[in-house]
């Protein structure tokens, strides 16, 4: 078993955890990794829509655990990037119950041997859904963005990934370089500051990214997106080179949400 | 404890037939019980504005002198206090009420800049499987006693916490953004809120910019696949990400469009005629998406 096994995790919702599942998936494919990008979010599965296989799903992930396929034959590849890009789809019409934590981890286990990235998409939230998708991971990413109510998801969830042992690295995304620079937004050195991570991305907000994946287009695969190149950058550095990071401004007002932590 | 006072007056002094016969002092002392309304305020997916909808409709709502209260259903992942600016005055939660830890009013922590609305907040270092539904159902009728509107903020998700957010609310609001994942997801909870719930659709984070261009859904495109009445529309707007950051949500300010935009869903949810929300807009993106939906299960 050589492949890493990193979930990608947030405790909110909507912060860019399954694009970036996508992106991340896709950049270090076209780097000639073999990948495979694990659904976890039972009853409410998107990572099939934002890579757009959703109508090339025959079998998910419950039906694999209930032995009524083979793990091969429920992933479906993304030809796009030859034989080096496949997701294993969550069921859409089941509970996250109807996998233990325990049936996860073999699965995420199995996988493990087909490839040399299995990146685990989490749902939202800590409970089974989270619980599930860290059980098969080595390590997780963090996504937040510089929002009070998304950093003090991600503090509550660095913590459970620590009881757990896991290591842990964080990705900001969305930031707004010009409302950082007038102390509107938290700049990403307040973000690692209060949560005490290892950086390892920094992703502008870009409007734009809402319509390649309402399109099924991975942003590396798409010219005009200049996010292409950022998560190029982070599989890099997931890799193990060192990228200098390109700082997008300083400031902030944020005295509050250090307390709102200290108090929660 | 109203009606067992109103069953043992006349029952000392009168026959038991009378009991059962609509005697006119038995009648008068039969106040009906106030019974508020109370909506759950969800999507399925996380991030589509949930929290800032709670908030902003709560101090609409109560703005318009209704007494209003916000109970923050995320437990283990609240937030609602943060996004009120009233963090640093929670000193309860509802586990603390649901355990007998502390009375109903000593959890309830008080807006000062609108006087009729409250919070009660969720506990941050429990769990959401903690909660008992049958638990969460006593405590949301017993606050629809007190309160003419009882707003809960439901976590993301389908799990425990948000089958308890949905247990004992008559009426939902969906919140969905113009993105495929969004729809999909609000499609899917629909479907679980089932028939006993009414359920209206706020669309949040349009950009009309990017909708004429073709490169986000429309309102219209959102909904023809939803088909739900639409409760309104709001834009995506910067000072909403700047008013979460500070603790003050838009619906204080009266020079916000989004503001502006939070008191018109609240008058309509107050029953008031207020103009439809946007309509028609420019040609369907969805159709260049094509089909993404089995149906609702």
């Amino acid at each position: 078993m050589t492949a890493r096994r990193i979930v990608v995790t947030s405790g909110k919702g909507g912060v860019g955890k399954t694009t970036t599942t996508a992106n991340l998936g896709a950049a270090l494919a076209q780097r000639g990794k073999r990948v495979i990008l694990v659904d976890a979010d039972i009853g409410l599965r998107n990572l099939d829509l934002v890579l757009g296989v959703e109508k090339r799903i025959v079998f998910d992930l419950v039906e694999v655990v209930e032995g009524r396929c083979q793990l091969r034959q429920a992933l479906v590849r993304d030809k796009r990037f030859g034989e080096n890009l496949a997701i294993l789809p969550a069921a859409q019409t089941r509970e996250k119950t109807a996998v233990t934590e325990l049936q996860f981890a073999e699965v995420v286990t199995g996988l493990g041997d087909m490839c040399d990235y299995v990146l685990i998409d989490s749902p939202a939230g800590i409970e089974h859904g989270f619980r599930n998708a860290i059980a098969g991971a080595a390590e997780a990413l963090v996504v937040t963005t510089p929002e009070v109510s998304a950093i003090r998801d991600a503090d509550r969830v660095i913590g459970k990934l620590q009881e757990r042992g896991l290591p842990m690295r964080l990705i900001v995304n969305r930031v707004r370089p010009e409302m950082v620079r007038t102390g509107e937004m938290m700049s990403v050195d307040d973000v690692c500051d209060i949560l005490s991570a290892e950086l390892v991305g920094i992703v502008p907000d870009d409007p734009e990214v809402i319509d390649t994946t309402n399109r099924g287009v991975p942003l590396v695969l798409d010219p005009a997106q200049r996010l292409g190149a950022i998560y190029i950058k982070i599989a890099r550095r997931l890799e193990g080179e060192m990228i200098p990071f390109t700082q997008l401004g300083a400031g902030g007002f944020f005295g509050r949400i250090f307390e709102a932590l200290r108090a929660g | 404890m109203e009606t067992q006072r109103v069953v043992s007056v006349p029952s000392e002094a009168a026959p038991q037939l009378e009991i059962h016969a609509p005697s006119a002092p038995v009648e008068s002392q039969k106040k009906p019980k106030a019974r508020g309304r109370t909506i759950v305020v969800t999507s399925g997916k996380g991030g589509v504005g949930k929290t800032t909808t709670t908030a902003n409709l709560g101090i609409a709502l109560a703005s318009r002198g209704a007494k209003v209260v916000l109970v923050d259903a995320d437990v283990g992942l609240r937030n609602l206090d943060l996004v009120l600016g009233l963090e640093s005055r929670v000193r309860y939660h509802v586990l603390d009420v649901l355990e007998g830890k502390v009375s109903l009013a000593d959890a309830l922590v008080r807006d000062k800049r609108v006087q009729t609305l409250y919070l009660l907040a969720a506990a941050q270092d429990r769990e959401k499987d903690d909660i008992a539904t049958d638990a969460m159902i006593g405590l949301i009728e017993q606050l629809r006693g007190e309160f003419d509107y009882v707003l809960i903020d439901s976590p993301a998700g389908i799990e425990m916490g948000f089958k308890n957010a949905i247990a004992a609310a008559d009426e939902a609001i969906v919140v969905c953004t113009p993105e495929v994942a969004a729809v999909r997801d609000v499609d899917r909870v629909v479907g679980l809120l089932g028939n006993r719930i009414t359920v209206q659709l706020v669309v949040n984070r349009i950009r009309p910019a990017l909708v004429r261009k073709g490169k986000m859904l429309s309102v219209d495109d959102v909904n023809a696949i939803l088909r739900l009445p639409l409760l309104g529309v709001l834009g995506d707007a910067p000072d909403v990400i700047i008013a979460t950051n500070r603790g003050e949500p838009v619906a204080l300010d009266d020079a916000s469009e989004t503001g502006a935009a939070y008191r018109a869903i609240a008058a309509r949810i107050a029953g008031e005629d207020v103009a439809a929300p946007q309509a028609a807009e420019p040609e369907g993106l969805l159709d260049k998406l094509g089909s993404f939906f089995g149906g609702r299960r």
